[in-house]
């Protein structure tokens, strides 16, 4: 644990963050939410090879259960607003990761008239994963990416904790402002 | 494939104005005159033929020149691709083919019990597209039929519910027309 020897009290308001932090880290719940070919990949990365289990992400059926929105392939205008609906459906603190190059950009599809331009045209991103699609090794990475993001999260009103960083989203590396 | 099978013959005789077209993909295919043949030739083929699957109903727009990206060449309508015009192009599409403002309907029907398959073709103008709907005859025309004039435009008289089924309700115009130009949407915007 954190054996920082501050008097004061500030330890044990440190301690909390990182419990926090950590047990956030550990229970990644993703939401079973599959659009394209990325999803086969997704699938792969939950199965026994590879085995996301160990990082604790387990996917949950619900966006009420689930903190993590995992944009597995391409997103269409008319699957826009549902995706936004369910953004707004999971509880916070959600991060919100973009598998695929159709999901960072619209990938090969950047020129169709149906296709969004990347995902985070409609909600807030926190990890990109390049790869067409990606590879299982690849979304692990980015798990892990995303593991180190919430460490740097903080609660409301302890020291140094920006609304952004309290409800773990976009800015998650800037300094407290 | 043969082309001369005996369900040809009967319905070259029975639907006035039809003629044997170059196959599709080897399968007999029948050139309508007019759409008002559609329905009688359907009905034959359902009824006494044997054809009880209806297959797909789609259609061709041989609107030109188009390059090989589909995309009509001078001037390119795609507003994201207009840095890139493509190759000029020749005005005739293939042997035999030549580009001309009309939409080739394709009808597909499947007899699953002989394991035959036979097309129906039928050209409409660009701006009138019109066609009898076959869901009086084929229940599984609805959706196949929305997604035609969702994509194409072709009006077809007689569907319950002719409305958009793939593009979202914003889009406007046709896309797979070929001088369909994609106007800016909300999620264009930059």
């Amino acid at each position: 644990m954190v054996a920082k020897p501050v008097p004061g009290g500030q330890v044990v308001l440190t301690s909390t963050d990182y419990i926090i932090d950590l047990s956030r880290k550990y229970s990644l719940w993703p939401l079973t939410f599959g659009l394209a070919c990325c999803a086969i990949e997704m699938m792969v990365a939950y199965a026994g090879r590879f085995d996301f289990d160990r990082f604790g992400v387990i996917p949950r059926p619900s966006p009420r259960q689930a903190d993590l929105l995992l944009i597995a392939g391409t997103v269409t205008k008319k699957m826009a607003e549902p995706i936004v609906q369910i953004y707004h459906q999971m509880p916070e603190p959600r991060f919100v990761m973009a598998m695929g190059s159709c999901a960072n950009c619209g990938g090969p599809y950047y020129d169709s008239y149906a296709v969004v331009k990347g995902v985070d045209r409609i909600i807030p991103v926190d990890i990109y994963v390049p790869g067409c699609p990606p590879r299982p090794e690849a979304l692990i990475y980015a798990v892990m990416e995303l593991q180190k993001k919430i460490m740097r999260m903080k609660l409301e009103r302890t020291y140094g904790a920006t609304v952004q960083a309290e409800k773990g989203s976009r800015d998650l590396t800037g300094e407290p402002a | 494939m043969s082309a001369g099978a005996d369900f040809l013959d009967r319905l070259l005789a029975a639907v006035p104005g039809s003629q044997a077209d170059t196959p599709v993909k080897d399968y007999p295919t029948v050139r309508l005159s007019a759409p008002k043949d559609l329905l009688p030739a359907a009905r034959l083929l359902k009824d006494e033929l044997g054809f009880d699957y209806l297959e797909m109903v789609t259609a061709v727009d041989w609107l030109g020149p188009v390059n090989l990206g589909g995309f009509v060449s001078n001037p390119n309508p795609n507003p994201f691709t207009q840095k890139h015009p493509g190759p000029p192009v020749s005005p005739v599409a293939g042997p035999g083919v030549t580009y001309r403002p009309v939409l080739d309907l394709l009808w597909s029907f499947g007899d699953l019990v002989k394991n035959r398959k036979v097309f129906l073709r039928l050209e409409v103008p660009r701006d009138r597209a019109e066609a009898p709907s076959l869901t009086g005859l084929f229940p599984a025309a609805d959706w196949q039929e929305r997604e035609a004039f969702d994509l194409f435009g072709i009006r077809f008289a007689g569907h319950p519910n002719l409305i958009k089924i793939l593009t979202p309700d914003f889009l406007q115009g046709h896309p797979l027309r070929k001088d369909y130009v994609h106007a800016k949407d909300r999620y264009d915007a930059e």
